[in-house]
């Protein structure tokens, strides 16, 4: 039995999972995340882990491995870290077996990835150093017209004429949004247009991997934006691509998850080397 | 009187210039462009005139009375905050009768009131003789308070920052978008003049005489005889065709006309950086603009101070005080916010990261003016940016560099060069 910790540190907000690993049987215990919001990541993932422990009522020293993923890497008190294609590859496959392949959409990097039936990852691809698209480009539109982040899923789905939007600048966004407004535009109309150009944009990325078909899994904060998720699913369809978008409730800790359970496969096969340090 | 209005509405601010017959400039006004073009053309004139009739009171009391018109324009803008400040708190109550806060509505409603009896009381002090303010707009001033407030108030009552960030967010759009009218104005102006004597001690000027002044201005009507708009905004605004010109051509006729000797303009705004070449008459000969991309604009830096909760104001004197001036390595200026936040946690010194960030702007910036046909002396930089004297440092270090020594011309009101063109081709269309 193993007891593992997955902590992934995005640059919008730190989550982390606690699982507790009997050979192919994984139980997770507990969840935990937060906006970062300026404030100390490593004193946030330290919040995070004991509150993870509380709530599994075990101690830190129940654990066997502490992973970590995303940009969590200098994390003093890590036993491993995981690159964020490999630990979002796992999470999206335990949220659904039927994954073959990811799109992660972050605050800051989208990304497409294509794997196999056992998580493994075949080959993948990254948005480039601009950050119009991103979940961090959306935030900002929808702060720009007053609107709740759980407003915007619904909002997007309810538009009736979008608006037609090629890639803004995350920052100038703003001025278009005002533009819009000022052109009587409905919110609901600019949301869905943005939700198309992103949808656009992660198209060319999975293309560009060369996914054409099967479950692709959203993971990430914005897996859980529906206006989002339908955008891509129709874009898809008008590409004439035989996929299909998911997204699980529970997307937002895929990374988190694939680090727990990454760190507790490779606990697992060092102890079977004996390749353990032996506790005094 | 007749007057002439140029209006530069930028992405970021919108400036008005008011001139009299003789191009003598009586009045400047800028507000924030965020809610619309209309109402910041309306709120940035309304500033102008509020400018011009200072200095018409100025010019009516006489030398000594410097003491007393810095004195009243204090109280004057302190009766503008609280009066705002009281539309801001309405608004946002409004806001609380929205379906999504049933649940919270009585929780909110009391964190908002410690929130805003906060603010009030702090009111006096944000405008105290001497204080230094983070920012001249409404919106920068009440906003940083009400965040730092709000995430104290949310903790104690247990309820989500988002949820108080999002009423203030669709509260301060309504409350931005109101204009003061004239009376409004008249009245704030003879409570701070009210004010202002009643503390101001041994001010040099008869009580009864400045009031009786303050009246006769008041009642000077300052007719719009030709208003000009220029600008990102300019084709947005409820003018006839005659009355817009390129911003282009305000900008260099506006440079020519603070500096004559100018042959190179350099204009960094909020959303557009601008190199123009301009000859002996301030016609513009050449120019280069960069595309739609914050990186080397002045929201660059804007972004940068949201990231870091410090106003706008303070960029440039933190980054004064750096030691060395890192390279940074992100183009994107999002990504330039979370490169400075991992710096930051790397245990790097803000002034040194501020400083970096300073630098990559003026390099953005030099590609421009190299794409619109290099440096030609004298050299004059304008927008908004030209204020921030770390910018101007590694301008003049870069400039030394890539061209040699050369004048180099900042005016303190440099933000306004693009209405200034545009207040002297509203006197044309009307003289000429």
């Amino acid at each position: 039995m193993t007891v593992a910790i997955g902590v992934d540190v995005g640059s919008g907000v730190v989550k982390t999972a606690l699982f507790r690993v009997e050979g192919e049987k994984s139980e997770w215990l507990s969840r935990w995340d937060a906006r970062i919001r300026q404030r100390n990541t490593f004193e946030l993932v330290e919040e995070s882990m004991k509150s993870v422990l509380d709530a599994a009522e075990l101690a830190r020293d129940d654990v066997d491995y502490i992973a970590t993923t995303g940009e969590g890497e200098s994390l003093p008190g890590a036993t491993g870290h995981f690159y964020s294609m490999t630990t979002h590859a796992r999470g999206a496959l335990y949220l659904n077996p039927e994954a073959r392949a990811v799109l992660d959409i972050g605050a800051l990097h989208g990304r497409a990835i294509s794997i196999d039936g056992k998580g493994k990852v075949l080959t993948y691809r990254m948005t480039s150093q601009c950050a119009s698209g991103s979940g961090q480009f959306l935030e900002n539109i929808s702060r720009y017209l007053g609107i709740a982040q759980d407003e915007i899923g619904a909002l997007s789905q309810q538009a009736t004429k979008p608006e037609k939007v090629s890639s803004i600048c995350a920052v100038l966004a703003e001025t278009d949004v005002i533009n819009m407004v000022s052109r009587a535009i409905k919110p609901g109309d600019i949301l869905r247009g943005i939700h198309e150009s992103m949808a656009e944009r992660m198209i060319k990325l999975l293309k560009s991997i060369d996914v054409k078909r099967g479950m692709v899994m959203m993971t990430g904060g914005l897996a859980l934006d529906a206006g989002l998720v339908s955008a891509l699913q129709d874009g898809m369809v008008q590409q004439k691509m035989e996929t299909t978008v998911a997204a699980h409730a529970d997307s937002l800790y895929a990374g988190a998850i694939g680090a727990a359970l990454w760190g507790a496969f490779r606990h697992g096969k060092l102890k079977e080397r004996g390749l353990l340090p032996k506790v005094s | 009187m007749r007057t002439f209005i140029g209006i530069d509405l930028g992405s970021t601010t919108t400036k008005s210039v008011l001139v009299d017959e003789n191009l003598a400039v009586l009045g400047r006004g800028i507000t924030n462009s965020r809610s619309n073009y209309d109402v910041a053309a309306r709120v940035s004139k309304q500033e102008a005139k509020i400018a011009a009739r200072f200095t018409l009171f100025r010019n009516a009391l006489g030398k000594d009375a410097e003491h007393l018109l810095s004195d009243l324009e204090r109280n004057f803008r302190l009766e503008q905050f609280l009066s705002a400040l009281r539309q801001l708190e309405e608004t946002c109550m409004g806001y609380l009768d929205h379906p999504r806060f049933q649940g919270t509505k009585t929780a909110l409603r009391g964190s908002l009131d410690a929130v805003f009896r906060k603010i009030e009381g702090e009111a006096q002090e944000i405008y105290a003789p001497g204080a230094a303010r983070k920012s001249d707009f409404f919106r920068d001033i009440a906003g940083s308070r009400f965040m730092n407030l709000a995430e104290a108030a949310c903790r104690e009552a247990d309820i989500p920052f988002e949820t108080m960030l999002n009423i203030y967010d669709k509260s301060i759009i309504d409350v931005e978008s109101r204009v003061d009218p004239d009376e409004t104005v008249a009245v704030q102006m003879k409570n701070g003049l009210t004010r202002s004597l009643a503390s101001a001690e041994g001010v040099g000027v008869d009580r009864g005489e400045a009031l009786s002044a303050l009246g006769t201005v008041l009642a000077i009507e300052l007719e719009e005889t030709y208003v000009v708009g220029t600008g990102y905004g300019r084709v947005r605004l409820p003018f006839p065709k005659e009355h817009i010109r390129s911003e282009i051509l305000c900008h260099g006729l506006g440079a020519h006309m603070m500096f004559p000797g100018t042959r190179t303009v350099l204009d960094i705004g909020g959303q557009d950086t601008k190199g123009i070449q301009v000859d002996e008459n301030g016609i513009v000969t050449s120019f280069q603009m960069n595309d739609r991309c914050a990186a080397g604009c002045g929201r660059y830096l804007g972004y940068i101070a949201d990231e870091m909760k410090i106003g706008l104001h303070e960029l440039g004197p933190i980054a004064m005080k750096a030691t060395r001036v890192p390279r940074i390595n992100s183009t994107c200026t999002v990504f330039a916010g979370a490169e400075l936040r991992d710096r930051l946690a790397l245990g790097e010194r803000r002034e040194d990261i501020l400083a970096g960030l300073h630098r990559a702007i003026m390099l953005r910036a030099i590609s421009i003016i190299s794409r619109s046909g290099g440096v030609t002396n004298e050299f004059t930089f304008t927008g908004g940016v030209a204020k921030n004297e770390a910018a101007v440092r590694e301008l003049r270090k870069l400039l030394k560099e890539n061209y040699g020594d050369m004048t180099i011309n900042i005016s303190p009101d440099s933000i306004y060069t693009g209405a200034l063109g545009g207040a002297n081709f509203a006197l044309r269309a009307v003289l000429n």
